[in-house]
């Protein structure tokens, strides 16, 4: 038997599995699979070998609440699709009607027209909770959400390894950022403390002194408290890395330093 | 912190995969969390290979979960089986990610972007919520290392630049300077290979 391009099914099946063709002989492979129940048993099971590839590598399991936004999120699935009535759904789930599910159903809307008072003030009811409890799902999403990046900050302080080093302000005792530096990452987490507001168009921004140059980093706003939490910051690599600074810039950030230094402090081990 | 179950005999073993995509089809949610605990870890091994980092490959595994939800009412058993069908979209969604950071990386340069594929390492150990399923998982585990070590580095090279970086033989070729026929035999040599390895452990629960 012979297929597109003169290669034997076997020989296409494969990569054609793996999605290792191009387009083109994607097409024509398809074609011929159309003619071919040989070729698409081959297609078949070298899917199930693809699927099984992922397990040779590194051992990876997913988090425990991975789960439940799986589901959270095919809850909003069928929210958006009404009542999950989306055209192909509805095609499986409803079988076609018997003759007593048709007397079934009109027994069913004639107790609807009678019932239509009283489901109307239901209604508007059932409306009203409805939205509760959609600032209420929102609510818990904002907070599973903050609760995820302490979770991760947490880690990313917690490894091995990491040092802390300390920006101060020159003269001024209150302000300060701690820097938390993983060199074998080549990530910092940053978090400043009693920072003086700014004003608006305007941020705080990282710079890393490297080999004596002020390499540009991450801009950011204090909170209202004064607080500020950047985690997986790049910090960069080759060269010597001397110090960190911070200097008020526009909130875009700016590719070298345009006012004085607020706040800096070294990178070098005592 | 996750709280683990004790692990307890799972009243949906006897449950095939198609019955429960077809359940999935009719709008029953249950179903689809039943799916992952099947395969949810399988998803997520597929997308953390392609994308290197958690917190990405729990975002394929959440988006390829609702397009199994989509497209439930047009799965079509006779194609193949429905854990080859999941995979499927999980790396596609992972290789969608992967190149759309690509672009976005070339459009704003590189400084920054590399935070994103510096993230923590998996998470590790966590039994799937499917007993039935972790154990059928370690078991395909070592046979699948096994049959990969059975292949020739360069073979297992190949299949891996194509499967994880969705590379084309053509790419493939260019990217490790051989010529386009001899990355194809490779590719249909090393598929063979695991084919005849792992024939008794596919997927597969019936459909």
């Amino acid at each position: 038997m012979t297929g597109p391009e003169r290669e034997s099914p076997r020989d296409l099946a494969a990569a054609y599995a793996l999605g290792a063709l191009p387009p083109d002989e994607v097409r024509r492979f398809e074609a011929f699979l159309t003619t071919s129940p040989e070729a698409r048993r081959e297609v078949a099971e070298y899917r199930e070998v693809a699927a099984l590839l992922a397990l040779g590598g590194t051992e990876a399991a997913p988090d425990g609440a991975l789960r439940e936004r799986v589901l959270a999120r095919v809850g909003q699935e069928q929210q958006r699709d009404g009542t999950g009535a989306e055209p192909g759904r509805s095609a499986v789930a409803q079988a076609r009607p018997s003759r007593a599910a048709w007397i079934a159903l009109v027994a069913s809307l004639l107790l609807a027209v009678g019932l239509c008072a009283s489901l109307i003030s239901a209604r508007g009811r059932l409306g009203a909770m409805a939205s509760e409890l959609r600032a209420r799902e929102a609510l818990l999403a904002g907070t599973r959400q903050q609760l995820s990046a302490r979770q991760a900050m947490l880690d990313a302080l917690l490894e091995p390894g990491v040092e802390m080093f300390q920006l101060t302000a020159h003269g001024d005792p209150e302000p300060g950022i701690q820097l938390f530096w993983n060199r074998g990452r080549h990530l910092a987490v940053v978090h400043g403390f009693r920072l003086k507001p700014i004003p608006g168009g305007k941020a705080y921004q990282l710079w890393f002194i490297r080999d004596g140059v002020p390499v540009p980093s991450v801009t950011f706003r204090p909170a209202s408290d004064g607080t500020a939490s950047i985690e997986r910051v790049p910090v960069p690599e080759g060269g010597v890395l001397t110090a960190a600074a911070v200097t008020v810039e526009p909130e875009a950030g700016s590719s070298r330093p345009t006012t004085p230094i607020v706040l800096t402090g070294t990178l070098e081990r005592s | 912190m996750v709280n683990r179950s004790p692990v307890r005999l799972s009243p949906s073993a006897d449950v095939t995969d198609g019955a429960l995509v077809a359940r999935a089809a009719g709008g029953d949610e249950r179903a689809l969390g039943l799916l992952y605990d099947r395969y949810g870890a399988v998803l997520y091994a597929v997308a953390y290979r392609v994308v290197g980092g958690r917190a990405d490959a729990e975002e394929v595994v959440v988006d390829a979960f609702a397009q199994v939800w989509r497209d439930a009412p047009r799965f079509e058993a006779g194609r193949g089986s429905v854990a080859g069908w999941l995979t499927t979209i999980a790396r596609s969604r992972a290789l969608d990610l992967v190149r759309a950071r690509s672009r976005r990386e070339r459009a704003v340069g590189a400084a920054g972007a590399a935070a994103d594929r510096q993230d923590a390492p998996p998470a590790m150990g966590d039994l799937l919520a499917d007993p039935a399923a972790s154990l059928d998982q370690d078991e395909r585990r070592r046979q699948v290392r096994r049959a990969l070590d059975g292949l020739s580095p360069s073979q297992r090279q190949a299949i891996e630049l194509a499967y994880f970086e969705g590379l084309s033989q053509s790419e493939i070729a260019e990217r490790l300077q051989q010529p386009l026929g001899t990355v194809k035999t490779r590719v249909r040599l090393g598929m063979e290979k695991l084919r005849e390895a792992l024939r008794p452990f596919y997927f597969e629960r019936g459909t």
